[in-house]
């Protein structure tokens, strides 16, 4: 009792303010018309008929686009693959020109006065398509008879990248004592935040600012993307946000209907609201995972690994968006030695165009993908080769002494201490017991299997120079901290409000944050790759001390003692002789009242970090239990130490980490992307993708241990993407190892009832 | 268009609507009750369970029309709806001085940490309410099947069980303290649908 995040008591009765939740005086509604088609040339669109109903306004087209010389939707960074080959692109345009390449793809918008009118006229949008070949996966987008979707994407082969050493990995190879390989599978998904994309724009002519409420991760990110996209300046563009219902990934950046909304916004002179449905939604919104890994292993006599070797296969989907290229080269290779002392590490990998929605960045974009290949090779060979896995992995790992380690691929591992924390975790999941359990389990007719997964992730760099923050002393007593980083369930109000509050000694509650306000310009990352706490978190514990700085001399005035006499000290600044003393708060409110305005309060300040990645890890260990006659899998026992550094709210990281595992759990069980050979979505609504209910994660313990880093100023490692990343290796290793028991070999994810009874069969 | 007289929150409304609105559209674009989300089209989601005559709706899956007459409780009467009872908190501090009191499946929603992102939880909090109105006193496995028409993207239902468990225990608490049976409201149960679950 007593936890209370600062965003419950709007949330839990019914006071948040969703993007969909927004209505404005006089709007219009905005429907999608989309692709029926994965691939075909666009003959015509025939707007006449919707535009002939009333009440329709207008029906936005590729001409529109063109006319108002916006450009196409971001396509990643400009990577270099093998022989220093560039990255071939194929950009996605906010409307389809003369061609479509996925189902789902946006053709064209209608306004119209209500929501159900504009939906209506979108059936009176006569779109004549001329049907092309279909390469609706990677094996057929690589045929020699492929359809070719991009002209200038030869082979539709994207980039072919590689890292690491190929020369010292295959002669590694060549020396070995044993060698095994694995493919392992992570299947396409769907994020699917709850909260349906959604946007309500206005011009507003007063200021010549163009407002739009969106959910994002990131005010600056999305600001200046949509800028971008439309041709205008960022200082044009407004982005709101209070709530956000989840993002996982998706919503660092606009869709294509964030531009459309701001074209209409601003050449109808009214405010526009397009909400999305889910059924669109399962296309329109950027996939992730569609990745295949090739693993391969080399050991020396005394069985360490002397080299692993990874041949990757991307799926990009029909367009390169956003962080597509990114995950499958980069992210994959950061960590490709995962938590073992490798000397030899190399991998390639292939990105591939297919006539699917485009991929993007999913909790974790890579890091789960190459945690679960890792720890699925490591477990495969000590399956293959009778080693015990924990001492296999203990042998391996690399030690606490030898940090900070750099990978044969030139990553810095700054700290850790692997060995303890698969120790702790192997005392938390009761390991040593298992054998009873599993007993217990065949005799009521269940093959019981454990995992372990050990995972090390690159939180994420951030793209923006530096984290600023600042704050604002309001005259009711209360401080107001201000970042750009972007809430969408992570607690920042709380967090935050809980560094700054323990550091001034003042009490939490009387702290608010506001994320992305225009008039600070203040320049930071987004919420993404696990960084909030660390890097916007380290620059308020960097404001506490400006603050303080700022305070001392109006505290000494007030003390009537020289500044340098002055101590600051549980909320309180003190004299040396501490005889006399004022409250910090008491100390702003008194200033307050000198001032008309909160601006001007003296102490109001702002403070910046410049950090990067850290390395959160940790190990995950589960036990599944699978029904032979019905291939019913249950995870039954779910232990995670995740070393973090330094924990501040330890409930805020057990709620991350359950929901990181439950995602995972999500995809080794439940979800799968399912197209068939013309690229038509099978798996498009929540009745066809299954979602973990409740129930998916139950028996579960969540422990830390802190080996705190230098790299930030918390001592804090990212936690919000580290639970897929324990959890996919460690589900499926319980799998593969519950059917080891029955004398089954492996299968891909998901297991489903339907996919592992079928495997059962065999 | 055709009109609908219903009760909600305890206040009598008439609206105008077309036939197909959907009981959600309703209430959140006429009655201005944006507490209730839409998270899906095809009642998977759960976001949209409101109460019509005490018993959990998904209102996406009733039209506004067969809503006539009847009494719907949204997540924003839930806390006006609580106005006695030991376990029923204030509205923790940062509040704006209203002297609503949570109900204690808000409350346990809170002191669990049973919601991040909060899209989901107006919907989650009105199946739990439902469902321990029926059972004061659920097992795991009937919190879970109680629960088993909502989707959480965030928490990974960990936390919304042990919420439901606690908010339990401070329910039968506060009833033992005010010496009523369980279960025992006024509503009228008789229902024209369901909705699916």
């Amino acid at each position: 009792m007593g936890f209370s995040r600062h965003e419950d008591k709007r949330l839990i009765t019914g006071g948040g303010k969703f993007s969909a939740d927004w209505n404005l005086p006089g709007q219009l509604h905005a429907y999608m018309v989309r692709s029926l088609h994965a691939h075909a040339k666009v003959l015509s669109v025939d707007t006449t008929a919707a535009l002939a109903m009333e009440g329709v306004v207008a029906v936005l087209t590729a001409a529109d686009v063109t006319a108002a010389r916006m450009t196409t939707m971001p396509s990643g960074p400009d990577l270099k693959g093998i022989d220093d080959v560039g990255i071939n692109k194929g950009p996605m345009p906010i409307l389809a020109i003369d061609r479509v390449r996925f189902v789902g793809q946006p053709i064209a918008m209608v306004i119209g006065e209500s929501a159900n009118l504009a939906r209506d006229a979108s059936e009176q949008v006569h779109v004549t398509y001329e049907e092309l070949p279909v390469a609706a996966s990677v094996a057929s987008a690589l045929a020699e008879d492929a359809p070719q979707l991009h002209p200038n994407v030869p082979g539709n082969v994207s980039l072919q990248f590689e890292s690491g050493d190929a020369a010292a990995t295959a002669a590694a190879f060549a020396s070995a004592a044993k060698t095994t390989s694995l493919t392992i599978k992570s299947q396409r998904l769907y994020g699917a935040p709850l909260e349906p994309r959604a946007l309500v724009v206005d011009h507003d002519r007063a200021r010549g600012v163009t407002v739009v409420r969106t959910p994002t991760q990131g005010m600056l990110g999305m600001r200046a993307s949509l800028a971008a996209l439309t041709g205008l300046g960022v200082d044009d563009l407004e982005i709101v946000a209070q709530d956000v219902g989840g993002s996982f990934g998706l919503r660092g950046g606009p869709a294509p209907e964030h531009a459309l909304l701001v074209l209409a916004a601003r050449r109808f002179g009214k405010p526009i609201k397009w909400v999305s449905n889910r059924s669109e939604l399962f296309t329109a919104e950027l996939h992730g995972r569609a990745l295949t890994l090739k693993g391969e292993i080399a050991l020396d006599a005394e069985n360490r690994i002397t080299a692993i070797r990874f041949e990757d296969t991307v799926d990009l989907g029909a367009y390169n968006c956003y962080f597509g290229g990114f995950i499958g080269t980069n992210n994959l290779a950061v960590t490709m030695g995962g938590a073992y002392r490798v000397p030899a590490l190399y991998m390639t990998s292939n990105l591939v165009l297919t006539n699917q929605s485009p991929v993007s960045a999913y909790r974790g974009a890579g890091r789960p993908d190459i945690a679960f290949a890792i720890e699925r090779l490591v477990e495969h060979a000590a399956s293959e080769f009778d080693f015990d896995p924990v001492e296999f992995r203990k042998l391996n790992f690399v030690p606490a002494d030898a940090f900070p380690y750099t990978t044969a691929n030139g990553t810095v591992y700054d700290c850790g201490d692997f060995h303890t924390v698969l120790d702790k975790a192997l005392t938390l999941a009761d390991y040593k017991n298992f054998s009873i359990r599993r007993k217990q389990s065949e005799a009521n007719g269940k093959l019981r299997g454990i995992g372990i997964g050990y995972y090390v992730e690159k939180s994420g760099a951030g793209g923006a120079p530096k984290d600023e923050v600042s704050c604002r002393f309001n005259a009711d007593g209360t401080l107001t901290l201000f970042a750009v980083s972007g809430p969408s369930g992570q607690g920042h109000e709380t967090a935050y409000a809980q560094i700054v509050g323990e550091g001034l000694g003042i009490k939490p509650s009387l702290i608010n944050y506001v994320a992305g306000d225009p008039g600070r310009a203040l320049v930071g990352n987004g919420t993404g790759g696990s960084r909030s706490l660390y890097g916007t978190g380290s620059a308020f514990k960097n404001l506490v001390q400006e603050i303080i700085k700022k305070a001392q001399p109006l505290a000494a005035q007030a003390l009537h003692v020289e500044p340098g006499d002055v101590v600051f000290a549980g909320g309180r600044f003190l004299g040396r002789n501490g005889a006399k003393g004022i409250d910090l708060m008491e100390l702003a409110e008194r200033q307050a009242q000198l001032h008309d305005a909160a601006e001007d309060h003296p102490i109001n300040c702002s403070a910046e970090t410049v950090t990067g990645a850290n390395f959160p890890n940790g190990c995950h260990i589960a036990e599944v239990e699978i029904d032979r006659d019905t291939g019913d899998t249950e995870v039954v026992k779910y232990s995670a130490v995740d070393e973090l550094g330094n924990v501040l709210s330890p409930v805020l990281v057990r709620g991350q980490v359950h929901g990181g595992v439950v995602q995972g759990i999500g995809q080794a069980l439940l979800e799968e992307m399912i197209y068939d050979d013309t690229g038509q979505l099978l798996s498009g609504s929540f009745m066809d993708y299954a979602m973990p209910r409740a129930g998916a994660l139950i028996n579960v313990q969540s422990d830390t241990h802190s080996v705190p880093t230098e790299l930030n100023e918390l001592g804090s490692k990212g936690v919000g993407e580290s639970g897929c990343s324990g959890s996919l290796p460690c589900v499926s290793n319980a799998m593969m190892s519950a059917l080891r028991s029955g004398g089954f070999g492996p299968m891909d994810m998901p297991y489903s009832p339907h996919r592992v009874w079928q495997h059962l069969q065999k | 268009m055709g009109k609908v007289t219903f009760t909600v929150n305890g206040s009598v409304s008439t609206i105008d609507v077309e036939p197909r609105t959907l009981l959600a559209d309703a209430l959140r674009d006429e009655l201005g009750l944006t507490g209730t989300h839409i998270g899906c089209d095809t009642s998977q989601c759960g976001c949209c369970t409101v109460r019509m005559n005490g018993s959990a709706v998904k209102s996406c899956t009733l039209l506004a029309v067969q809503a006539e007459g009847s009494q719907i409780d949204t997540i924003e009467g839930l806390s006006a709806a609580q106005t006695s009872g030991n376990a029923a908190a204030q509205v923790p501090d940062n509040s704006d001085a209203q002297a609503k009191r949570l109900h204690p499946v808000q409350q346990a929603f809170s002191t669990c940490h049973a919601l991040q992102c909060g899209f989901c939880t107006p919907g989650m909090i009105m199946a739990a309410v439902e469902l321990l109105d029926q059972n004061p006193d659920p097992g795991d496995a009937e919190i879970r099947e109680g629960l088993s028409g909502n989707l959480c993207r965030c928490t990974g239902y960990v936390n919304i069980e042990n919420a439901v468990k606690e908010a339990a225990a401070m329910m039968r608490s506060e009833r033992v303290a005010a010496g009523t049976p369980a279960g025992g409201t006024a509503i009228d149960r008789e229902l024209p649908s369901r909705g699916s679950r």
